[in-house]
Protein backbone atom coordinates (compact mmCIF):
# COMPACT_ATOMS: atom_id res chain seq x y z
CA UNK A 1 0.00 0.00 0.00
CA UNK A 2 1.39 3.32 -1.22
CA UNK A 3 1.04 6.29 1.59
CA UNK A 4 2.28 9.46 1.87
CA UNK A 5 5.39 10.48 4.14
CA UNK A 6 2.81 12.69 6.34
CA UNK A 7 0.15 10.02 6.80
CA UNK A 8 2.97 7.89 8.18
CA UNK A 9 4.10 10.29 10.44
CA UNK A 10 0.56 11.61 11.54
CA UNK A 11 -0.07 7.27 11.92
CA UNK A 12 2.70 7.07 14.11
CA UNK A 13 2.03 10.29 16.34
CA UNK A 14 -1.41 8.28 16.80
CA UNK A 15 0.01 5.62 17.98
CA UNK A 16 2.52 7.47 19.94
CA UNK A 17 -0.13 9.46 21.60
CA UNK A 18 -2.65 6.76 22.83
CA UNK A 19 0.17 4.16 23.87
CA UNK A 20 1.47 7.26 26.23
CA UNK A 21 -2.28 7.82 27.13
CA UNK A 22 -3.07 4.02 28.37
CA UNK A 23 0.71 3.92 29.86
CA UNK A 24 -0.12 6.63 32.17
CA UNK A 25 -2.00 5.19 34.94
CA UNK A 26 0.54 1.63 34.88
CA UNK A 27 3.24 4.93 34.89
CA UNK A 28 1.18 6.81 38.29
CA UNK A 29 0.93 3.65 40.40
CA UNK A 30 4.82 2.69 39.86
CA UNK A 31 5.96 5.99 40.27
CA UNK A 32 3.51 6.51 43.59
CA UNK A 33 5.31 3.15 44.76
CA UNK A 34 8.48 5.04 45.45
CA UNK A 35 7.24 8.05 46.91
CA UNK A 36 8.01 9.33 50.37
CA UNK A 37 4.87 9.96 52.94
CA UNK A 38 4.79 13.98 52.07
CA UNK A 39 5.12 13.40 48.13
CA UNK A 40 1.67 10.48 48.03
CA UNK A 41 -0.40 12.21 50.72
CA UNK A 42 -3.37 14.00 49.01
CA UNK A 43 -3.15 16.83 51.58
CA UNK A 44 -0.63 18.98 50.58
CA UNK A 45 -2.59 20.08 47.67
CA UNK A 46 0.93 19.79 44.96
CA UNK A 47 1.37 17.42 42.61
CA UNK A 48 4.55 15.06 42.09
CA UNK A 49 4.49 14.01 38.82
CA UNK A 50 7.82 11.90 39.53
CA UNK A 51 9.16 10.91 42.55
CA UNK A 52 11.32 13.83 43.78
CA UNK A 53 13.20 11.43 46.49
CA UNK A 54 12.82 7.93 45.38
CA UNK A 55 12.56 5.81 48.43
CA UNK A 56 11.48 2.02 49.10
CA UNK A 57 10.09 2.97 53.13
CA UNK A 58 6.07 2.44 51.30
CA UNK A 59 7.72 -1.30 50.61
CA UNK A 60 9.35 -1.69 54.02
CA UNK A 61 5.71 0.01 55.55
CA UNK A 62 3.35 -2.80 53.83
CA UNK A 63 5.75 -5.73 54.80
CA UNK A 64 6.70 -4.50 58.64
CA UNK A 65 5.17 -6.12 61.43
CA UNK A 66 2.68 -3.23 61.88
CA UNK A 67 1.80 -0.40 59.79
CA UNK A 68 2.69 2.81 61.63
CA UNK A 69 -0.01 4.99 60.18
CA UNK A 70 -2.72 2.08 60.01
CA UNK A 71 -4.33 0.05 62.60
CA UNK A 72 -3.73 -2.87 60.19
CA UNK A 73 -1.72 -5.29 62.12
CA UNK A 74 0.12 -8.02 59.98
CA UNK A 75 2.19 -7.66 56.91
CA UNK A 76 1.67 -8.47 53.40
CA UNK A 77 4.02 -11.33 53.35
CA UNK A 78 0.58 -13.31 54.43
CA UNK A 79 -1.71 -12.14 51.79
CA UNK A 80 1.02 -12.61 49.13
CA UNK A 81 1.31 -16.18 50.28
CA UNK A 82 -2.35 -16.33 50.43
CA UNK A 83 -2.47 -15.09 46.83
CA UNK A 84 0.23 -17.59 45.56
CA UNK A 85 -1.21 -20.81 47.12
CA UNK A 86 -4.68 -20.25 46.28
CA UNK A 87 -4.64 -19.57 42.51
CA UNK A 88 -2.33 -21.92 42.02
CA UNK A 89 -4.21 -24.71 43.67
CA UNK A 90 -7.69 -23.27 42.25
CA UNK A 91 -5.44 -23.40 38.88
CA UNK A 92 -4.24 -26.96 39.24
CA UNK A 93 -7.91 -28.08 39.87
CA UNK A 94 -9.43 -26.18 36.86
CA UNK A 95 -6.78 -27.67 34.69
CA UNK A 96 -6.67 -31.38 35.82
CA UNK A 97 -10.48 -31.23 36.05
CA UNK A 98 -10.86 -28.87 32.61
CA UNK A 99 -7.90 -31.20 30.74
CA UNK A 100 -9.49 -34.36 31.23
CA UNK A 101 -13.35 -33.21 30.23
CA UNK A 102 -11.85 -30.99 27.24
CA UNK A 103 -10.90 -34.66 25.79
CA UNK A 104 -13.52 -36.44 26.53
CA UNK A 105 -15.44 -33.28 24.59
CA UNK A 106 -13.05 -33.03 21.91
CA UNK A 107 -12.84 -36.74 20.94
CA UNK A 108 -15.82 -38.76 22.69
CA UNK A 109 -18.05 -35.88 22.14
CA UNK A 110 -19.42 -36.66 25.40
CA UNK A 111 -21.42 -34.10 27.48
CA UNK A 112 -24.02 -33.28 25.03
CA UNK A 113 -24.06 -29.46 25.69
CA UNK A 114 -21.85 -29.73 28.63
CA UNK A 115 -19.59 -26.60 26.67
CA UNK A 116 -22.24 -24.16 26.65
CA UNK A 117 -23.10 -24.82 30.15
CA UNK A 118 -20.25 -23.76 31.52
CA UNK A 119 -20.22 -20.86 28.90
CA UNK A 120 -23.35 -19.81 30.11
CA UNK A 121 -22.18 -20.27 33.89
CA UNK A 122 -18.91 -18.07 32.85
CA UNK A 123 -22.33 -15.09 32.15
CA UNK A 124 -23.95 -15.37 35.64
CA UNK A 125 -22.06 -12.84 37.83
CA UNK A 126 -20.77 -14.07 40.84
CA UNK A 127 -22.60 -12.14 43.62
CA UNK A 128 -26.08 -13.68 42.07
CA UNK A 129 -25.30 -17.22 44.08
CA UNK A 130 -22.80 -16.62 45.94
CA UNK A 131 -25.30 -15.96 48.92
CA UNK A 132 -25.87 -20.02 49.08
CA UNK A 133 -22.13 -20.80 48.36
CA UNK A 134 -21.09 -18.95 51.49
CA UNK A 135 -23.94 -20.32 53.19
CA UNK A 136 -22.64 -23.72 52.09
CA UNK A 137 -19.04 -23.10 53.28
CA UNK A 138 -19.61 -21.91 56.61
CA UNK A 139 -21.35 -25.56 56.66
CA UNK A 140 -18.63 -27.41 55.82
CA UNK A 141 -16.35 -25.37 57.35
CA UNK A 142 -14.37 -24.11 53.98
CA UNK A 143 -14.90 -20.03 54.89
CA UNK A 144 -11.20 -18.78 55.24
CA UNK A 145 -9.83 -21.89 54.02
CA UNK A 146 -7.10 -22.41 51.62
CA UNK A 147 -9.18 -25.48 50.36
CA UNK A 148 -12.51 -23.48 50.25
CA UNK A 149 -11.39 -20.60 48.38
CA UNK A 150 -9.32 -22.89 46.08
CA UNK A 151 -12.33 -24.73 45.19
CA UNK A 152 -14.31 -21.87 43.91
CA UNK A 153 -12.00 -20.53 42.04
CA UNK A 154 -11.36 -23.89 40.01
CA UNK A 155 -14.81 -23.39 39.76
CA UNK A 156 -15.38 -20.12 38.16
CA UNK A 157 -12.43 -20.82 35.93
CA UNK A 158 -13.16 -24.29 34.51
CA UNK A 159 -14.95 -22.78 31.58
CA UNK A 160 -11.78 -21.38 30.61
CA UNK A 161 -9.49 -24.28 30.81
CA UNK A 162 -12.07 -26.88 29.52
CA UNK A 163 -12.96 -24.34 26.21
CA UNK A 164 -9.10 -23.37 25.68
CA UNK A 165 -7.83 -26.91 25.98
CA UNK A 166 -10.85 -28.47 23.67
CA UNK A 167 -9.22 -26.17 20.97
CA UNK A 168 -5.53 -27.58 21.68
CA UNK A 169 -6.90 -31.11 21.56
CA UNK A 170 -9.42 -30.42 18.43
CA UNK A 171 -5.95 -29.10 16.66
CA UNK A 172 -4.15 -32.28 17.21
CA UNK A 173 -4.70 -34.89 14.35
CA UNK A 174 -7.57 -37.48 16.02
CA UNK A 175 -5.66 -39.55 13.27
CA UNK A 176 -2.77 -39.76 15.82
CA UNK A 177 -4.70 -41.54 19.07
CA UNK A 178 -6.79 -43.68 17.47
CA UNK A 179 -3.85 -45.06 15.61
CA UNK A 180 -2.72 -45.60 18.59
CA UNK A 181 -5.79 -47.30 20.29
CA UNK A 182 -5.63 -49.77 17.24
CA UNK A 183 -2.09 -50.43 17.48
CA UNK A 184 -3.21 -52.41 21.03
CA UNK A 185 -3.23 -48.94 23.49
CA UNK A 186 -6.06 -48.42 25.87
CA UNK A 187 -8.28 -45.19 25.83
CA UNK A 188 -6.92 -43.72 28.62
CA UNK A 189 -2.90 -44.96 27.28
CA UNK A 190 -3.66 -42.92 23.94
CA UNK A 191 -4.40 -40.17 25.88
CA UNK A 192 -1.19 -40.15 28.29
CA UNK A 193 1.09 -41.30 25.98
CA UNK A 194 0.43 -39.86 22.40
CA UNK A 195 -1.94 -36.65 23.11
CA UNK A 196 -0.75 -35.10 26.37
CA UNK A 197 2.67 -34.98 25.20
CA UNK A 198 1.73 -32.77 22.06
CA UNK A 199 -0.59 -30.85 23.88
CA UNK A 200 1.95 -29.66 27.07
CA UNK A 201 2.38 -26.27 25.37
CA UNK A 202 -1.35 -25.81 25.27
CA UNK A 203 -1.59 -26.85 28.86
CA UNK A 204 1.17 -24.51 30.21
CA UNK A 205 -0.30 -21.62 28.69
CA UNK A 206 -3.72 -22.69 29.28
CA UNK A 207 -2.45 -22.93 32.98
CA UNK A 208 -0.72 -19.72 33.04
CA UNK A 209 -3.99 -18.17 31.31
CA UNK A 210 -5.88 -19.43 34.56
CA UNK A 211 -3.62 -18.74 37.23
CA UNK A 212 -4.25 -14.78 36.28
CA UNK A 213 -7.92 -14.97 36.07
CA UNK A 214 -7.47 -16.41 39.58
CA UNK A 215 -5.07 -14.34 40.75
CA UNK A 216 -7.01 -10.95 39.56
CA UNK A 217 -9.93 -12.03 41.85
CA UNK A 218 -11.43 -9.32 44.62
CA UNK A 219 -14.88 -10.16 44.69
CA UNK A 220 -14.89 -14.04 45.91
CA UNK A 221 -12.45 -13.51 48.08
CA UNK A 222 -13.87 -10.26 49.80
CA UNK A 223 -16.71 -12.84 50.78
CA UNK A 224 -15.44 -15.72 51.17
CA UNK A 225 -12.35 -14.91 53.31
CA UNK A 226 -12.11 -13.05 56.85
CA UNK A 227 -8.75 -12.83 58.58
CA UNK A 228 -6.31 -15.67 57.88
CA UNK A 229 -6.52 -16.41 53.86
CA UNK A 230 -7.34 -12.70 52.65
CA UNK A 231 -5.46 -12.29 49.08
CA UNK A 232 -3.86 -9.20 47.75
CA UNK A 233 -6.42 -7.59 46.32
CA UNK A 234 -8.68 -7.49 49.50
CA UNK A 235 -5.28 -6.89 51.53
CA UNK A 236 -4.81 -3.54 49.35
CA UNK A 237 -8.48 -2.58 49.56
CA UNK A 238 -8.32 -2.37 53.43
CA UNK A 239 -5.20 -0.69 54.13
CA UNK A 240 -6.64 2.43 55.18
CA UNK A 241 -5.71 4.89 58.80
CA UNK A 242 -7.96 6.46 60.49
CA UNK A 243 -5.66 9.29 60.38
CA UNK A 244 -4.82 9.86 56.69
CA UNK A 245 -7.07 7.87 54.98
CA UNK A 246 -6.17 6.03 52.28
CA UNK A 247 -2.61 5.12 52.45
CA UNK A 248 -1.71 5.34 48.59
CA UNK A 249 1.71 5.05 49.04
CA UNK A 250 2.26 1.40 50.14
CA UNK A 251 -1.22 0.13 48.46
CA UNK A 252 0.40 1.36 45.42
CA UNK A 253 3.24 -0.51 46.26
CA UNK A 254 1.40 -3.80 47.17
CA UNK A 255 -0.46 -2.91 43.81
CA UNK A 256 2.86 -2.94 42.20
CA UNK A 257 3.95 -6.40 43.58
CA UNK A 258 0.47 -8.03 42.18
CA UNK A 259 0.65 -6.49 38.95
CA UNK A 260 4.01 -8.35 38.21
CA UNK A 261 3.28 -11.85 37.83
CA UNK A 262 0.37 -11.22 35.35
CA UNK A 263 1.92 -8.58 33.31
CA UNK A 264 4.64 -10.80 32.98
CA UNK A 265 3.08 -13.67 32.09
CA UNK A 266 0.21 -11.76 30.15
CA UNK A 267 2.72 -10.73 27.92
CA UNK A 268 4.23 -14.28 27.68
CA UNK A 269 1.21 -15.93 26.64
CA UNK A 270 -0.51 -13.02 24.53
CA UNK A 271 -0.85 -16.02 21.53
CA UNK A 272 -2.88 -17.73 23.76
CA UNK A 273 -4.69 -14.94 25.68
CA UNK A 274 -6.74 -14.52 22.21
CA UNK A 275 -7.77 -18.05 22.05
CA UNK A 276 -9.23 -18.03 25.90
CA UNK A 277 -10.60 -14.83 25.74
CA UNK A 278 -12.71 -15.79 22.53
CA UNK A 279 -13.34 -19.36 23.78
CA UNK A 280 -11.48 -20.43 21.08
CA UNK A 281 -13.00 -18.60 18.59
CA UNK A 282 -9.87 -17.71 16.66
CA UNK A 283 -7.83 -20.60 15.46
CA UNK A 284 -3.91 -20.26 15.65
CA UNK B 1 -13.97 -49.70 27.68
CA UNK B 2 -16.00 -48.47 25.77
CA UNK B 3 -15.57 -45.48 23.88
CA UNK B 4 -18.87 -43.75 25.41
CA UNK B 5 -18.04 -44.71 28.74
CA UNK B 6 -14.47 -43.12 28.61
CA UNK B 7 -16.23 -40.00 27.26
CA UNK B 8 -18.21 -40.46 30.17
CA UNK B 9 -15.84 -40.49 32.25
CA UNK B 10 -13.41 -38.08 31.60
CA UNK B 11 -16.22 -35.53 31.74
CA UNK B 12 -17.35 -36.62 34.73
CA UNK B 13 -14.95 -34.70 37.09
CA UNK B 14 -16.41 -31.53 35.55
CA UNK B 15 -20.27 -32.61 35.71
CA UNK B 16 -19.65 -33.22 39.41
CA UNK B 17 -18.32 -30.35 39.88
CA UNK B 18 -20.85 -27.87 38.25
CA UNK B 19 -23.45 -30.08 40.36
CA UNK B 20 -21.26 -29.20 43.31
CA UNK B 21 -21.39 -25.26 43.21
CA UNK B 22 -24.36 -24.51 40.45
CA UNK B 23 -27.37 -27.13 41.61
CA UNK B 24 -26.80 -26.55 45.39
CA UNK B 25 -26.62 -22.80 45.45
CA UNK B 26 -29.57 -22.13 42.64
CA UNK B 27 -31.60 -24.37 44.73
CA UNK B 28 -30.74 -22.71 48.21
CA UNK B 29 -31.28 -19.20 46.56
CA UNK B 30 -35.19 -19.85 45.19
CA UNK B 31 -35.66 -21.19 49.02
CA UNK B 32 -33.97 -18.69 50.73
CA UNK B 33 -35.85 -16.00 48.12
CA UNK B 34 -39.41 -17.29 49.21
CA UNK B 35 -38.79 -16.98 52.30
CA UNK B 36 -38.29 -13.54 54.51
CA UNK B 37 -35.38 -15.39 56.49
CA UNK B 38 -32.07 -13.27 57.17
CA UNK B 39 -29.35 -14.25 59.79
CA UNK B 40 -30.78 -11.10 61.93
CA UNK B 41 -34.50 -12.17 62.22
CA UNK B 42 -33.43 -16.04 61.63
CA UNK B 43 -31.11 -16.59 64.02
CA UNK B 44 -27.24 -16.79 62.67
CA UNK B 45 -26.63 -19.60 60.41
CA UNK B 46 -29.63 -21.24 60.81
CA UNK B 47 -30.87 -20.49 57.38
CA UNK B 48 -32.44 -23.93 56.01
CA UNK B 49 -35.08 -23.12 59.17
CA UNK B 50 -36.41 -20.05 56.15
CA UNK B 51 -39.93 -21.89 56.22
CA UNK B 52 -40.41 -20.82 59.53
CA UNK B 53 -40.24 -17.35 57.69
CA UNK B 54 -42.08 -18.02 54.52
CA UNK B 55 -43.16 -15.24 52.52
CA UNK B 56 -43.90 -16.86 48.80
CA UNK B 57 -43.38 -14.25 46.22
CA UNK B 58 -43.23 -11.13 48.53
CA UNK B 59 -39.36 -10.95 47.90
CA UNK B 60 -40.08 -10.83 44.50
CA UNK B 61 -43.08 -8.38 44.50
CA UNK B 62 -41.07 -5.86 46.70
CA UNK B 63 -37.51 -6.37 44.87
CA UNK B 64 -38.96 -5.43 41.25
CA UNK B 65 -40.64 -2.14 42.92
CA UNK B 66 -37.54 -0.91 44.80
CA UNK B 67 -36.14 2.08 42.74
CA UNK B 68 -32.12 1.25 43.63
CA UNK B 69 -32.63 -1.92 42.28
CA UNK B 70 -34.20 -1.12 38.83
CA UNK B 71 -31.68 1.56 38.88
CA UNK B 72 -28.79 -0.61 39.76
CA UNK B 73 -30.02 -2.82 36.82
CA UNK B 74 -30.42 -0.30 33.78
CA UNK B 75 -27.56 1.78 35.32
CA UNK B 76 -25.32 -1.80 34.63
CA UNK B 77 -27.16 -1.84 31.31
CA UNK B 78 -26.00 1.82 30.39
CA UNK B 79 -22.24 0.96 31.63
CA UNK B 80 -22.91 -1.95 28.88
CA UNK B 81 -24.20 -0.09 26.29
CA UNK B 82 -21.92 2.53 26.70
CA UNK B 83 -17.98 0.99 27.56
CA UNK B 84 -18.39 -1.73 24.95
CA UNK B 85 -19.07 -0.11 21.98
CA UNK B 86 -16.29 2.58 22.78
CA UNK B 87 -14.05 0.24 23.48
CA UNK B 88 -14.63 -1.47 20.36
CA UNK B 89 -13.92 1.57 18.63
CA UNK B 90 -10.82 2.46 19.88
CA UNK B 91 -10.01 -1.15 19.53
CA UNK B 92 -10.47 -1.66 16.00
CA UNK B 93 -8.53 1.97 15.16
CA UNK B 94 -5.64 0.20 16.97
CA UNK B 95 -5.91 -2.95 15.41
CA UNK B 96 -5.75 -0.82 11.76
CA UNK B 97 -3.04 1.09 13.06
CA UNK B 98 -0.73 -2.28 13.55
CA UNK B 99 -1.26 -3.30 10.22
CA UNK B 100 1.59 -2.18 8.98
CA UNK B 101 5.13 -2.38 10.43
CA UNK B 102 6.78 1.08 12.12
CA UNK B 103 9.69 1.11 14.61
CA UNK B 104 9.02 0.51 18.07
CA UNK B 105 6.27 -1.48 17.25
CA UNK B 106 6.71 -4.83 19.52
CA UNK B 107 7.41 -2.31 22.39
CA UNK B 108 4.39 -0.37 21.51
CA UNK B 109 1.78 -3.69 21.28
CA UNK B 110 3.18 -4.86 24.79
CA UNK B 111 2.37 -1.60 26.41
CA UNK B 112 -0.65 -1.16 24.95
CA UNK B 113 -2.03 -5.06 26.68
CA UNK B 114 -0.95 -3.89 29.91
CA UNK B 115 -4.00 -2.84 31.45
CA UNK B 116 -5.82 -5.99 30.44
CA UNK B 117 -3.43 -7.50 32.95
CA UNK B 118 -4.12 -5.41 35.85
CA UNK B 119 -5.88 -6.50 38.33
CA UNK B 120 -9.23 -5.21 38.19
CA UNK B 121 -9.27 -4.15 41.65
CA UNK B 122 -5.67 -2.35 41.99
CA UNK B 123 -6.92 -0.25 38.30
CA UNK B 124 -10.08 0.48 40.85
CA UNK B 125 -7.45 2.01 43.20
CA UNK B 126 -4.98 3.67 40.44
CA UNK B 127 -8.52 5.59 38.89
CA UNK B 128 -9.31 6.20 42.57
CA UNK B 129 -6.05 7.96 43.16
CA UNK B 130 -6.38 9.84 38.98
CA UNK B 131 -9.81 11.22 39.75
CA UNK B 132 -9.19 12.82 43.18
CA UNK B 133 -9.69 16.16 43.53
CA UNK B 134 -6.50 17.12 43.95
CA UNK B 135 -5.23 14.35 41.63
CA UNK B 136 -3.64 13.83 38.10
CA UNK B 137 -6.43 14.24 35.97
CA UNK B 138 -7.78 17.47 37.03
CA UNK B 139 -3.98 18.84 36.93
CA UNK B 140 -4.03 18.02 33.31
CA UNK B 141 -7.20 19.24 32.68
CA UNK B 142 -5.65 22.19 33.79
CA UNK B 143 -2.72 22.56 32.12
CA UNK B 144 -4.97 21.19 29.18
CA UNK B 145 -7.35 24.67 29.07
CA UNK B 146 -5.22 27.05 30.96
CA UNK B 147 -7.91 27.35 33.24
CA UNK B 148 -7.98 25.61 36.71
CA UNK B 149 -9.95 22.65 36.62
CA UNK B 150 -10.93 20.87 40.01
CA UNK B 151 -14.30 18.49 39.74
CA UNK B 152 -14.57 16.53 42.65
CA UNK B 153 -15.30 13.16 40.15
CA UNK B 154 -16.04 11.10 42.38
CA UNK B 155 -18.45 12.81 44.47
CA UNK B 156 -20.83 13.85 41.54
CA UNK B 157 -23.28 11.45 40.48
CA UNK B 158 -22.54 11.70 36.88
CA UNK B 159 -19.35 12.55 37.13
CA UNK B 160 -18.51 9.26 38.91
CA UNK B 161 -20.28 7.11 36.54
CA UNK B 162 -18.00 8.58 33.97
CA UNK B 163 -14.99 8.24 36.13
CA UNK B 164 -15.93 4.40 35.99
CA UNK B 165 -16.96 4.22 32.76
CA UNK B 166 -13.14 5.87 32.11
CA UNK B 167 -11.43 3.38 34.06
CA UNK B 168 -13.54 0.42 32.40
CA UNK B 169 -12.11 1.48 28.97
CA UNK B 170 -8.94 1.60 29.90
CA UNK B 171 -8.22 -1.57 30.88
CA UNK B 172 -10.60 -3.08 28.22
CA UNK B 173 -9.75 -1.58 25.38
CA UNK B 174 -7.00 -3.13 25.00
CA UNK B 175 -8.69 -6.79 25.05
CA UNK B 176 -10.16 -5.43 21.97
CA UNK B 177 -7.21 -4.55 20.32
CA UNK B 178 -6.01 -8.07 21.09
CA UNK B 179 -8.69 -9.91 19.40
CA UNK B 180 -9.71 -7.47 16.48
CA UNK B 181 -5.99 -7.63 15.53
CA UNK B 182 -5.32 -11.17 15.78
CA UNK B 183 -8.74 -11.07 13.33
CA UNK B 184 -6.91 -9.14 10.87
CA UNK B 185 -3.48 -10.62 10.66
CA UNK B 186 -5.69 -13.81 9.84
CA UNK B 187 -7.88 -12.11 7.11
CA UNK B 188 -6.58 -13.85 3.42
CA UNK B 189 -4.18 -10.72 1.74
CA UNK B 190 -5.19 -11.87 -1.27
CA UNK B 191 -9.19 -10.58 -1.02
CA UNK B 192 -8.20 -7.34 0.17
CA UNK B 193 -5.32 -6.66 -2.43
CA UNK B 194 -8.19 -7.70 -5.01
CA UNK B 195 -10.08 -5.20 -3.50
CA UNK B 196 -7.38 -2.70 -4.07
CA UNK B 197 -6.88 -3.66 -7.67
CA UNK B 198 -10.48 -3.04 -8.41
CA UNK B 199 -9.80 0.59 -6.98
CA UNK B 200 -11.83 0.73 -3.90
CA UNK B 201 -10.90 3.13 -0.92
CA UNK B 202 -9.47 3.01 1.82
CA UNK B 203 -13.39 3.03 3.22
CA UNK B 204 -14.64 0.97 1.06
CA UNK B 205 -12.26 -1.31 1.69
CA UNK B 206 -13.13 -1.51 4.99
CA UNK B 207 -16.55 -1.68 5.09
CA UNK B 208 -16.78 -3.81 1.89
CA UNK B 209 -14.10 -6.50 2.61
CA UNK B 210 -12.61 -6.03 5.56
CA UNK B 211 -15.54 -5.80 8.25
CA UNK B 212 -17.88 -9.04 6.35
CA UNK B 213 -14.95 -10.87 6.38
CA UNK B 214 -14.21 -10.06 10.50
CA UNK B 215 -17.49 -10.52 11.64
CA UNK B 216 -17.12 -13.84 13.25
CA UNK B 217 -14.64 -12.25 15.34
CA UNK B 218 -16.38 -9.46 16.01
CA UNK B 219 -19.16 -11.06 17.07
CA UNK B 220 -17.15 -12.85 19.85
CA UNK B 221 -15.50 -10.00 21.25
CA UNK B 222 -18.56 -8.00 21.77
CA UNK B 223 -20.26 -10.91 23.34
CA UNK B 224 -17.39 -11.51 26.05
CA UNK B 225 -16.66 -8.14 26.65
CA UNK B 226 -20.74 -7.76 26.69
CA UNK B 227 -20.82 -10.65 29.29
CA UNK B 228 -18.33 -9.41 31.76
CA UNK B 229 -19.11 -6.04 31.84
CA UNK B 230 -22.73 -6.93 33.23
CA UNK B 231 -20.70 -7.99 36.42
CA UNK B 232 -19.11 -4.85 36.64
CA UNK B 233 -17.65 -4.61 40.71
CA UNK B 234 -14.41 -4.45 41.35
CA UNK B 235 -13.46 -1.20 39.74
CA UNK B 236 -16.85 0.48 41.30
CA UNK B 237 -15.87 -0.77 45.11
CA UNK B 238 -12.87 0.60 44.88
CA UNK B 239 -13.72 3.84 43.15
CA UNK B 240 -16.87 4.88 44.83
CA UNK B 241 -18.31 1.92 46.49
CA UNK B 242 -21.30 2.51 45.04
CA UNK B 243 -21.34 6.20 46.20
CA UNK B 244 -22.11 9.24 45.96
CA UNK B 245 -25.45 8.05 47.56
CA UNK B 246 -26.37 4.97 45.17
CA UNK B 247 -25.61 6.87 41.96
CA UNK B 248 -22.74 4.46 40.72
CA UNK B 249 -24.45 1.27 41.73
CA UNK B 250 -24.16 -1.53 39.45
CA UNK B 251 -26.26 -4.61 39.82
CA UNK B 252 -22.89 -6.60 41.49
CA UNK B 253 -22.65 -3.39 43.90
CA UNK B 254 -26.09 -3.33 44.84
CA UNK B 255 -26.43 -6.90 45.72
CA UNK B 256 -23.15 -7.21 47.44
CA UNK B 257 -24.32 -3.59 49.52
CA UNK B 258 -27.43 -5.83 50.74
CA UNK B 259 -26.28 -8.82 50.99
CA UNK B 260 -23.17 -7.80 53.27
CA UNK B 261 -24.02 -4.51 54.62
CA UNK B 262 -27.68 -5.06 55.22
CA UNK B 263 -27.57 -8.33 55.93
CA UNK B 264 -31.17 -8.91 53.53
CA UNK B 265 -30.39 -12.44 52.66
CA UNK B 266 -33.61 -13.60 51.33
CA UNK B 267 -33.49 -10.45 49.22
CA UNK B 268 -30.51 -10.63 47.71
CA UNK B 269 -31.44 -14.15 46.63
CA UNK B 270 -34.67 -13.08 45.37
CA UNK B 271 -32.83 -10.80 43.30
CA UNK B 272 -29.97 -13.22 42.40
CA UNK B 273 -33.16 -15.13 41.07
CA UNK B 274 -34.20 -12.39 38.22
CA UNK B 275 -30.67 -11.55 37.61
CA UNK B 276 -30.24 -15.27 36.39
CA UNK B 277 -33.57 -15.02 34.56
CA UNK B 278 -32.43 -12.00 32.87
CA UNK B 279 -28.39 -13.15 31.87
CA UNK B 280 -30.42 -16.73 31.10
CA UNK B 281 -32.43 -15.01 28.43
CA UNK B 282 -29.85 -13.07 27.00
CA UNK B 283 -26.91 -15.28 26.85
CA UNK B 284 -29.35 -18.10 25.12
CA UNK B 285 -29.64 -15.31 22.41
CA UNK B 286 -26.02 -14.37 22.63
CA UNK B 287 -24.28 -17.44 22.68
CA UNK B 288 -25.81 -18.60 19.55
CA UNK B 289 -22.99 -17.77 16.97
CA UNK B 290 -20.53 -19.64 19.12
CA UNK B 291 -23.25 -22.97 19.01
CA UNK B 292 -23.67 -22.39 15.46
CA UNK B 293 -19.95 -22.25 14.98
CA UNK B 294 -19.45 -25.72 17.58
CA UNK B 295 -22.16 -27.11 14.96
CA UNK B 296 -20.06 -26.20 11.89
CA UNK B 297 -17.06 -27.63 12.57
CA UNK B 298 -18.32 -30.63 14.42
Amino acid sequence: MEQKPYEKVLKLLLIVVITLLFFFPIYWIVTMAFKPFPEWTAAGGKIYWFPNHPTIDNFRAIFSQKLEMSPISGTAIRPIFNSLVVSVIGTCIAMVVGVFAAYGISRYKAGGSLPFMLLQLRMFPPIAIIIPIMIMWAFLHMTDTWYGLSLIYGVVTLPFSVWLMKTFFDDIPRELDEAAIVDGCSNIGAFFKVVMPLAKGGIASSALFVFILNWSDFLIALILTDRKWTTIPVHISKLQSALVGALYGPKAALGLIALIPPVFFGILIQKYLVRGLTFGAIKK
Amino acid sequence: MDAARFGFLMILPALIMLLFIVIFPLLASIYLSLSKWSPLTGGGTRWFQAYQFWGWLSNYWNIIRDPDFLMALLRTFIIVIVVVPVEFFIGLVLAFLFRESFPGKKIFHSILLMPMMVVPAVAGFIFYMLFQGQGPVNEALSKLFFHEVSVLWLQGNISAMIAIMIADIWQWSPFMFLILLSGIMSLPEDQINAALILGASGWQRLRMVILPLMKPVIVISLIFRGMEAVKIFDSIWLMTSGGPGTATESISVYMYKHGFKYLKWSWVAAGGVIVLIIITLISMQALKPIKEREEQSA
